[in-house]
């Protein structure tokens, strides 16, 4: 619980749990109002049930009228796609799935890797409304989880609450006023944390390379071409004004740099290295331990 | 301290010795050994030599001899995490470790080498225990049903 006597409302939604803290317990409407949200943004953007709108667009080229937001997601999307010079896209689903991150979480790669098509080949993307030519497997894992607790926000805002503090598996969002002291998850060791921060009105998100399959053996992994560690980035956070922004960023950081994001975003970031190096920008200073 | 705003620094940090994270932290027992191997890709290579401690862990760990291809663990929680790795288990421990460098990865090295030159520092780690924090922030806790497959996975490897 972020504040001493605040009540806690929790709850799975679009693969992960959620927890919406208030001043005051939320009675059975908010809470309805609140899931329905989620059912909204799961029934369309899910590509992990059948019977979404990306599913279909997974079947079917077509028309699809997505919900409201869908804009704001689009071009923010299309601004990380131009950054990252097409790294990071939402028509990575069909690649997730070909390395086995499908509905069925086989794991299993089905083929070579796959790059993502190419997004003005397939999609175009006009405020709500996604014209596809092909068949393509949309996921917007990199930004939806944050512009779901936005969506949520939102809500509580409409239901009048006005101070809440939404934590999407460690990816949060504070209404402020009131501060909330923050540990940074350690990228080997969840037990750990590398520093805190104290979270103002605004989101905090994270990104961090899956450790569990590989143990934590990337940080002594050498180049055979050079005998120098790999230095990859392994976590990354972003702070902004709004956590679908903040979600975005901190995976785009995967890709651009903090520093060549923050020239066309206002945001602040935090990325450490496979070798336990780490950048930040001046939001960050100070937050690490010494 | 002031530093000019927007201006990004880099921070020394120690403590996270080598050993001691394979000895202590490693949930799955992969220690990697020395033993390099060419990534059919190209792209790049990584081995890993560590030596006596780690490997004795992983030979007590029972994990069955082959190659395991990790591709899709690689994909972060967020989804486009693009690093890929193989390992070769031989005696139960780990012989080989390959990193595929998949196409987007160029460009994370290129901007990556903007930081790392002379870096050497080490994050420290404080136990959450330790520290008066109601909430923490990171990604150990999203999606569920992956990280619960790639339990399954190395069930299987067993």
């Amino acid at each position: 619980m972020p504040h001493p006597g605040w009540a806690a409302f929790s709850f799975d939604g679009i693969g992960t749990g959620w927890e919406i803290a208030t001043p005051g317990g939320l009675n059975p409407g908010q809470r309805r109002r609140l899931l329905g949200v989620v059912e909204n943004y799961d029934a369309a953007w899910s590509r992990f049930r059948t019977d979404s709108l990306v599913a279909q667009a997974a079947r079917q080229p077509g028309r699809y009228g997505m919900p409201d937001g869908a804009g704001a997601l689009g071009l923010l999307y299309r601004s990380l796609y131009r950054l990252s010079e097409g790294a990071m896209t939402p028509l990575i689903g069909g690649s997730l799935e070909q390395l086995g991150y499908d509905p069925d979480y086989s794991l299993r790669p089905h083929g070579a890797s796959l790059p993502a098509p190419r997004w003005d080949d397939v999609l175009d993307w006009q405020d709500t409304v996604l014209t596809t030519t092909a068949p393509v497997v949309l996921d917007v894992g990199a930004a939806g989880k944050g512009q779901l607790a936005d969506l949520l926000a939102a809500e509580l805002r409409l239901q009048g609450v006005s101070q809440y503090f939404i934590d999407a598996s460690g990816d949060l969002l504070n209404s402020g006023p009131l501060p909330v002291v923050v540990g940074l998850e350690h990228p080997y060791d969840p037990d750990r944390a590398i520093g805190t921060i104290n979270l103002g009105a605004g989101a905090l998100c994270a990104s961090a390379a899956n450790r569990r399959s590989w143990g934590d053996g990337l940080h002594h992994v050498l180049d055979g071409t050079t005998g120098v560690p790999v230095s990859t980035v392994v976590a990354t956070w972003a702070l902004a004004e709004n956590a679908m922004t903040a979600d975005a960023l901190a995976t785009a950081m995967f890709f651009v740099s903090g520093k060549v994001l923050q020239q066309d975003f206002d945001f602040s970031w935090l990325t450490v290295f496979s070798d336990g190096s780490a950048a930040y920008s001046a939001g960050f200073e100070g937050v690490l331990f010494e | 301290m002031s530093l000019p705003v927007r201006k990004s620094v880099f921070v020394g940090i120690a403590g996270m010795s080598l050993i001691s994270t394979v000895a202590g932290c490693a949930p799955s027992a992969q220690a990697p050994a020395a033993q390099s191997t060419a990534a059919s890709t190209g792209a790049a290579t990584g081995s890993a030599p560590i030596a006596g401690t780690g490997a004795s862990s992983s030979a007590a760990s029972g994990y069955k001899d082959g190659t395991y291809s990790a591709d899709g663990n690689y994909v972060s929680p967020n989804g486009t995490e693009t690093v890929g790795v193989e390992l070769t288990l031989a005696g139960g421990t780990v012989s080989g470790v390959n990193i595929t460098q998949h196409p987007s990865n160029p460009n994370t090295r290129k901007f990556q080498g903007e930081f790392a030159s002379g870096i050497a520092a080490q994050i420290v780690g404080k136990n959450l225990d330790e520290l008066n924090v109601s909430k923490v922030s990171g990604s150990s806790l999203t999606s569920g049903g992956f990280n619960e497959a790639v339990e399954k996975i190395k069930a299987e490897a067993k």
